[in-house]
């Protein structure tokens, strides 16, 4: 399907682009001062950087009794990115389907699903775990709701548009042979969406794991809350032994679904 | 005997059908003719309600099936078969689940949205696929397949339906020449052996007059002309195509001279 979109034409005055990077310029100096950016302060601030740094190293664990705690902390890390990601992904699918316009039982509950996406993604992650630390109390499960709740709002969305963007040639076939809706979704939509909501799945995974290592730093478990008991005491090589173990894992979880996702998408490319 | 009377369809104001009716007998090979954009797709496509006509009435032996709803609607449309343009198979599913769609109304929900086939069901398809020369492609994605092949998985869809008529909309408009006459040729087949109803839209006079028993011509969203294929004059034809019947005509002397050329030389197709 050829869907060229128009090219817009852009004609504006030379002076418009002048009027605008002097108001940018302005907009910057401005905010700059606003908040009370100082040249001292910064180059006195790098210094201790500096001396932090130095002080990082070597990376150290301290006894074997913490390295075994920082390792099962961050495998909860890694669970709560896993956790969350998957309970948001099965909750949003039957959701998106509300959601789609091509798929939706009423517009009511479709303006309603999209709101509720909406509302879900507008608050982030850090104060989903904030909320859910005092619901249900410090520790992982406040961790898994927190990624849950707004990965909800994303994957609703993102699974929604995506059922949208499907070919309605194949839905057309199944009903035409007797099929139900049902049918139709299962068969016509979702072979369709399935390689992209499974490559969405990986990389908010992927992305999660970082997100879970922040949001144990509020109390949500995992190797945050770790990390953040070693800046607070000062441990420096512990927290550079910390950061080091973070970097590899995530790494790690990178290359895989990347790779993962580069499996799938090759599986589609084929003729026609 | 499907009677359509007095057909009309409206999109957002504008008539695509007016005033359409016609009587087609079972067992005739019908094709509707005219220009693109003379409404015959959204004839096709009211008689098996992928579009809800806004006015007028199809019944079928008597029963009305303007008005069907949920199961009923479902075992009409698995009674009239429906043959696409684009094939509308699903490209990323095997052959073999393609053609079983055309047995999804009859099976149960639960073990079907599982793809936990029946073996009678299974057989019956891969008979289907065999009848069109696709036994030995069942495994494969409908996806990886040439247009001439998936056009024939849908006809084996149709065919597994066991449908009273088949409704092709413009089946062979993506085809080569060579695949245009096997699709055309499975489409007789069927209406010959099996004794199906056939409706087929086609923009090709030469294919209309070759396979049709009678042609129904159309022209913004009327029939225009009703008859049999002998009827249809070149008058007839420079009304219904308006100043695309020079084109018509010229391709239907080409593709003739070309249907004679290939003739002649088979070893070149």
């Amino acid at each position: 399907m050829a869907n060229a979109s128009p090219k817009t034409a852009h004609a504006a005055p030379a002076w418009g682009g002048w009027l605008l990077t002097l108001g940018a310029i302005a907009v910057l100096v401005f905010g700059l001062w606003h908040l009370g950016f100082s040249l001292t302060k910064f180059l006195v601030g790098l210094g201790s950087l500096g001396k932090f740094v130095v002080l990082m190293f070597p990376p150290d664990w301290g006894d074997n009794a913490s390295l075994w705690r920082y390792i099962k902390a961050l495998a909860e890390t890694v669970a709560i990115a896993l956790l969350g990601t998957t309970l948001a992904a099965v909750i949003a699918f039957p959701l998106s389907l509300i959601a789609a316009r091509n798929t939706t039982v009423s517009q009511i509950l479709r303006f309603f699903a999209r709101r509720g996406f909406d509302t879900l993604r507008g608050v982030d992650t850090l104060v989903w775990a904030l909320i859910w630390v005092n619901v249900v109390g410090l520790g992982p499960f406040a961790g898994v709701f927190a990624i849950a709740i707004s990965d909800i709002g994303s994957f609703g969305k993102l699974f929604s548009e995506a059922i949208e963007a499907s070919d309605k040639r194949p839905v057309e076939g199944v009903i035409a042979s007797g099929g139900s809706r049902l049918h139709a979704i299962r068969f016509g939509i979702l072979p369709q969406v399935a390689p992209v909501l499974i490559s969405q799945y990986l990389y908010y995974f992927e992305s999660n794991t970082r997100s879970a290592t922040i949001i144990g730093i509020v109390g949500a478990g995992g190797i945050g809350l770790e990390l953040s008991e070693m800046i607070r005491t000062l441990e420096w090589q512990k927290v550079a032994f910390l950061i080091i173990m973070i970097l590899i894992t995530v790494s790690v979880i990178d290359r895989l679904s990347t790779q993962l996702r580069t499996a799938i998408a090759g599986s589609k490319a084929t003729p026609n | 005997m499907l009677s359509i009377e007095n057909l009309g369809k409206r999109f957002g104001g504008k008539p695509a059908l007016a005033g359409v009716t016609a009587g087609i007998a079972d067992g005739s090979f019908v094709g509707v003719i005219g220009r693109s954009g003379a409404g015959k797709s959204t004839l096709l496509r009211c008689i098996n309600r992928l579009v809800d006509p806004s006015e007028g009435r199809i019944a079928f032996h008597g029963k009305d099936v303007t008005g069907l709803r949920g199961k009923a609607l479902r075992d009409w449309r698995s009674s009239c078969g429906m043959i696409f343009q684009q094939f509308n198979l699903t490209g990323r599913l095997d052959v073999l689940t393609n053609v079983l769609m055309g047995r999804i109304n009859h099976m149960s929900l639960v073990p079907a949205l599982l793809k936990a086939w029946p073996d009678d069901e299974k057989l019956r398809a891969l008979r289907a696929l065999d009848r069109l020369d696709l036994a030995d492609l069942a495994d494969q994605r409908a996806e990886s397949l040439s247009g001439g092949q998936q056009q024939r998985v849908a006809i084996a869809r149709t065919l597994v339906q066991d449908p009273r008529i088949i409704l092709a909309d413009e089946p062979v408009a993506s085809l080569d020449p060579r695949n245009t006459k096997i699709v055309m040729d499975s489409l007789r087949d069927l209406h010959r052996e099996a004794g199906i109803t056939v409706m087929c839209n086609l923009h090709s006079l030469e294919l209309a007059r070759e396979y049709c028993t009678r042609l129904i011509g159309m022209k913004a969203g009327r029939v225009v002309f009703d008859g049999t294929p002998e009827m249809l004059t070149d008058d007839i034809v420079i009304d219904l195509y308006g100043l695309e019947a020079n084109d018509v005509l010229d391709l239907e002397e080409a593709a003739a001279r070309q249907l004679n050329g290939s003739a002649a030389l088979p070893s070149a197709a």
